[in-house]
């Protein structure tokens, strides 16, 4: 079941982003992944989700490769991600945009939507009931009906896990998930993840708040110019010389 | 839900009032308009679900206008077919040359995109006066009218408005299901929809093909409506014009392009001064949408309506796991 990179390297022009990584991510875990800035975190998230192919490597779920396969054949294999800004739609409802990402599970045909036969009916009351309950988990539920550009940035952030929740993944991607949330959101926050983690997902959590990663995360994975340096538990890594060197400073010691 | 049954009450009454028109209008030089008006919008409703919700700017639909005119002149003027059924050849020709079009061009960008679209109507413009064999080049062509009982501008006004009514009724569906927020978000955000796995060009592709549809049925009653064509008829800006139309009501919705479409027609033909000054006035009206309601008319309605009620008091958001946890694991057991 697990989701796993092998050997994976990825080049732009002469400049190598990630090099020989491996990583695998396990439904129920949440596996952090930190690392200063241009360290190939997002990278890594764009090789998953597909914005990006691997110039080396393989990516694959229970060793079927979907290496090459395009962004829009990420969710059907159970990848769903959020992005560093937040990619919500302004003009239609809080509940809309949490039902988009009913979208992968979407039948009906143009004509069979034109002309509102019972198909596209069904689809839209299972996937509106679905996502009315995870909105109403995550806490957004007294904000369905009202447009999304009102939400300030934490709700946003949640609207973002909720569409992707909506999508039934069985990996999610986190893009620096609490950039910008205070720390009781923060808290929050902690609270979806671990909730999902006991679901049995698999959560990859890129983020640069290294003590909500090092709190929350079953494993830690440390890149730098592209190289995986640490690999552990939050404990092991934490404590991990080369890492308290070049991203965590002094402020563990 | 006052609300919600007073807006029903309104668009039964609106309606009645569209559907009775040939009853009470006051003379048909106005019953005229109104044809004209449904007519442009059996086109203009099938281009809003391309420009107002996937937001692929087409400025040439005249071309696929055209091609339905002339599709439906040249088989009911002289071969005979029936009116009825020709419009179905007009629309499916249109929706033949839009899927032509569309197939390598919707993957354009935006801007590159109108220019193909802008090209189509040239061709078509210049192959309609090259072929004088079939179109009657420079001097057109007449165009019959349709049978009984169609055949009175009240019967031919019902036609129009009834086709109008299916294909309103029918892009209403489109928006208001799964395929309408689809849509949206590969017009907001071609990230988000690509993240979801909403296959964009093929998307594009299906709702400019019916677009084209629309476009060739309206073709063949505008055509009827004119009872004679020549390739002045068809000129450029009348493509723009039905672009116009959508950007004055708004995207993303369906009552404020058909607000821009009869406002856009019966204005300058009903009010004297304006008929004289009509590039004036379009040129008014545009600049006033774009600086004062730069989303169009209806999202200016419905952010008023919105004002209107209050948004619920600041709370902050309170996930509540045990309810989180059900709802996906519910969710997994189906």
């Amino acid at each position: 079941m697990a989701l796993s990179i092998a050997a994976v390297t990825k080049t732009f022009g002469g400049l190598t982003a990630l090099r020989n990584v491996s990583l695998s991510l396990e439904p129920g875990e949440i596996h952090g992944l930190i690392g200063p800035n241009g360290s190939g975190k997002t990278t890594l998230l764009n090789l998953l989700s597909g914005y990006y192919v691997p110039t080396e490597g393989a990516i694959s779920i229970d060793g079927v490769s979907f290496t090459r396969s395009q962004v829009q054949d990420r969710p059907g294999v159970g990848i769903a991600r959020t992005f560093q800004k937040p990619r919500i739609l302004g003009t239609l409802t809080v509940l809309d945009n949490a039902m988009l990402g009913g979208w992968p599970e979407t039948r009906a045909t143009f004509m069979e939507t034109a002309l509102a036969l019972a198909r596209p009916r069904r689809e839209e009351r299972k996937i509106r009931a679905y996502a009315l309950e995870i909105l109403a988990g995550l806490g957004l539920g007294h904000l369905a009906h009202l447009r999304a550009n009102v939400l300030d940035h934490a709700e946003q952030r949640l609207l973002e896990i909720a569409r992707s929740l909506v999508m039934r993944p069985r990996f999610v991607l986190l893009d620096e998930p609490a950039g910008g949330l205070t720390g009781t959101e923060i808290e929050q926050l902690g609270a979806v993840l671990l909730t999902m983690r006991d679901a049995g997902m698999g959560v990859l959590l890129v983020e640069h708040h290294t003590d909500f990663v090092f709190k929350i995360s079953s494993k830690v994975t440390t890149l730098h110019f592209g190289e995986i340096i640490a690999h552990g538990t939050p404990e092991e890594v934490r404590r991990h010389g080369e890492v308290i060197r070049v991203y965590l400073g002094g402020e563990t010691t | 839900m006052t609300s919600v049954s007073a807006r029903g009450a309104l668009t039964a009454l609106c309606l009645l009032a569209i559907y009775t028109f040939p009853l009470w209008t006051p003379n048909l030089y106005l019953l005229h308009i109104a044809t004209l008006v449904a007519a442009y919008w059996v086109l203009i409703a099938g281009l809003n679900l391309v420009v107002g919700y996937a937001g692929a700017l087409s400025i040439g639909h005249v071309g696929l206008l055209s091609i339905g005119a002339y599709a439906f002149a040249i088989l009911v003027g002289k071969y005979g077919f029936d009116p009825l059924a020709t419009l179905i050849v007009s629309g499916t020709l249109g929706a033949g040359c839009g899927f032509i079009l569309g197939l390598p061009s919707l993957r354009l960008p935006g801007f590159y995109f109108a220019m193909s679209t802008i090209a189509l109507a040239m061709i078509v413009a210049e192959w309609s006066l090259a072929l004088d064999g079939l179109t009657g080049g420079g001097t057109g062509l007449p165009v019959p009218g349709f049978n009984s009982p169609f055949n009175t501008p009240a019967g031919f006004y019902w036609l129009v408005a009834a086709i109008a009514g299916a294909v309103t009724w029918m892009t209403w569906n489109v928006a208001r299901f799964m395929w309408g927020r689809a849509l949206i978000a590969m017009r907001d955000s071609e990230v988000a929809a690509a993240s979801v796995g909403v296959r964009i060009p093929r998307m594009k592709l299906i709702v400019f093909t019916f677009s084209g549809f629309t476009a060739g049925v309206a073709g063949g009653l505008f055509a009827s409506l004119q009872s004679y064509i020549t390739p002045e008829t068809f000129v450029f800006e009348l493509g723009l014009f039905f672009f116009v139309c959508i950007i004055v009501g708004g995207r993303g919705v369906i009552l404020g392009p058909f607000l821009g479409t009869v406002v856009l027609t019966a204005l300058p033909e009903l009010v004297g001064p304006l008929a004289k000054l009509g590039s004036l006035f379009y040129g008014i009206l545009l600049l006033l949408v774009v600086l004062v309601a730069p989303e169009g008319i209806g999202d200016f309605m419905r952010t008023a309506y919105e004002r209107l009620q209050k948004r619920p008091a600041k709370k902050m958001p309170h996930p509540d796991p045990a309810r989180l946890f059900a709802a996906i694991a519910k969710r997994e057991a189906d």
